[in-house]
């Protein structure tokens, strides 16, 4: 497959800490197609963020090939965009100037970028708030208009809704699924959500712990997956269950909640 | 009553005190006016030294030092400052030999500094310097190396220059703190030039006092020492004033 925007074989990384090595991903393949939208689910620490990073070119490796584009990974570049955990909005910025960060645009084209992504995330009203005004599901939002107005090919998104309450996670989830069937943006998204990976991956890569290393990628029915009552959600839901508590035979108990 | 007139009452209620005590003990006590002038003696020599134009004349001179001096540090503090929070190799170069050459007293400098500037006006410039550098430096440090790893990571992700990142990301960070270090630092260059003219000096606030102590005028001595406390309070607020101006994002955060 020539034509993914994103290619990653036989990668693999290590940490130095302490001065053990210690092996975070191993011999990760992943082959992602333009306007995919991408989960990858795993325990924290299972080095799911690391590999994100690697993607964008925050952090470099050394074994192994990552693309995008066709091109191998050197850097952070405009065409990948990426939202935190946390927002990371910068304090001293009002949120039209956080959204506009780093944009290499005239003042008008500026305005007219933050003013349409403002819009799409319901912010429009909060253009010249500061961050600290703003509650936690605006926060994050405002996060993802930032990665937004690059125009980025590529959004990752590293546990964007993990520190939202559930209610506003599910509205943020609808919400990221409308933007990206509008934007055709190719997203990243790793969490350890199952339900969410569910409700948003069109494929679905489950991460073992220590090293980091692909169990599983899971195409879903994209209907059906977006419906969390039908029976392909349980189906996957369980199917991704098993990978995680594999000895565990009472598990039905917790995903009941 | 009202908290505002609460505060300042209780603000004044010890001064006063200090005020009756002292007009009691020059009425009544035998105290020589040259060891302690009673308060209308001191009124009148503050009407004469303000008339004769010779306080703000004295003034004057100590506060173009501060200016000079201060000006100076905080060009030297906040540049080296930043340098050391952002780079470690700068850091481990000057931080240790910083760290030693801070624990002497500003007083302890003066000799070397006479010996080497005499007592002309750089060597007041110098004394200031080496007072108010440091609170600068070592504020406007903390403030830049404690700027989250997250946002320099934004930095990067959006390809700023070195340059650009200090100006959007380190420098916004450390304001707050450097502010806190210019005020400091503003504070001890008003206490560096009046400790320096007292010592050695030919004009000045400082040297006013010293002259006035070798004739015996406990008046104009203290009429100098109220007006260095005034001054100095005067200058805190003038540099506090714009602070809340510099960080409007600061007021937000103290909400939450």
């Amino acid at each position: 497959m020539s034509d993914s925007i994103i290619n990653i074989e036989h990668l693999n990384k290590t940490f130095e800490v302490d001065k053990t090595k210690m092996e975070i991903l191993r011999d990760i393949n992943l082959k992602i197609s333009p306007g995919e939208f991408v989960t990858i689910v795993g325990h924290s620490g299972c080095g799911k963020s690391t590999l994100l990073k690697i993607i964008c070119g925050l952090v470099s490796y050394e074994d192994g090939k990552v693309e995008r584009s066709g091109k191998a990974v050197s850097g952070p570049g405009p065409s990948c965009g990426m939202v935190f955990q946390e927002h990371r909005l910068l304090p001293w910025l009002k949120i039209k100037d956080n959204i506009s960060f780093g944009l290499k645009l005239s003042k008008e084209e500026k305005d007219k970028r933050v003013g349409h992504y403002l819009e799409m995330v319901g912010l429009k009203d909060f253009a010249n708030s500061y961050p600290a005004q703003l509650s936690g599901g605006m926060s994050q939002r405002a996060a993802i208009a930032r990665g937004l107005a690059n125009n980025p090919e590529i959004l990752l998104l590293d546990e964007p809704f993990g520190a939202l309450d559930a209610l506003t996670r599910i509205q943020m989830q609808k919400e990221i699924l409308s933007i990206q069937e509008k934007e055709g943006t190719t997203m990243v998204l790793v969490t350890h959500d199952i339900d969410e990976a569910i409700y948003l991956g069109d494929r679905i890569v489950v991460m073992s712990a220590r090293p980091g290393e692909i169990k599983d990628i899971i195409k879903t029915d994209r209907y059906a997956s977006r419906r969390r009552n039908s029976p392909e959600f349980a189906n996957y839901r369980k199917k991704i269950y098993d990978y995680f508590f594999e000895d565990v035979q009472d598990y039905e108990i917790e995903y009941n909640i | 009553m009202n908290t505002n007139l609460r505060k300042v009452l209780n603000g004044i209620a010890i001064p006063v005190v200090v005020v009756i005590l002292w007009w009691y003990v020059t009425t009544f006590g035998s105290i020589p006016e040259g060891i302690l002038p009673n308060l209308p003696k001191v009124g009148a020599t503050f009407k004469e030294m303000i008339a004769s134009g010779q306080l703000f004349s004295d003034l004057g001179i100590s506060i173009s030092r501060v200016l000079k001096g201060y000006g100076l540090a905080v060009t030297i503090g906040i540049t080296l400052g930043s340098l050391i929070g952002m780079f470690r190799p700068v850091r481990e170069l000057f931080l240790p030999m910083l760290t030693v050459i801070r624990q002497i007293p500003i007083i302890a400098w003066i000799p070397l500094i006479i010996l080497w500037a005499g007592i002309g006006e750089a060597s007041k410039v110098i004394i200031i310097v080496l007072a108010a550098f440091f609170p600068i430096l070592v504020n406007t440090e903390s403030g830049i190396s404690g700027t989250p790893g997250g946002f320099l990571e934004v930095a990067k992700l959006y390809g700023l220059s070195p340059w650009k990142t200090f100006v959007k990301v380190y420098l916004p960070h450390a304001l707050p703190s450097i502010l806190v270090g210019l005020r400091l630092g503003l504070g001890v260059s008003w206490m560096a030039v009046v400790a320096a003219e007292l010592i050695a000096a030919a004009s000045g606030v400082g040297y006013r006092m010293s002259n006035a102590r070798s004739m015996m005028r406990s008046d104009i001595v203290i009429v100098c020492m109220i007006v260095i406390g005034l001054v100095g309070v005067l200058m805190d607020r003038l540099i506090g004033f714009g602070f809340g101006k510099l960080t409007p994002w600061k007021k937000h955060e103290a909400k939450r």
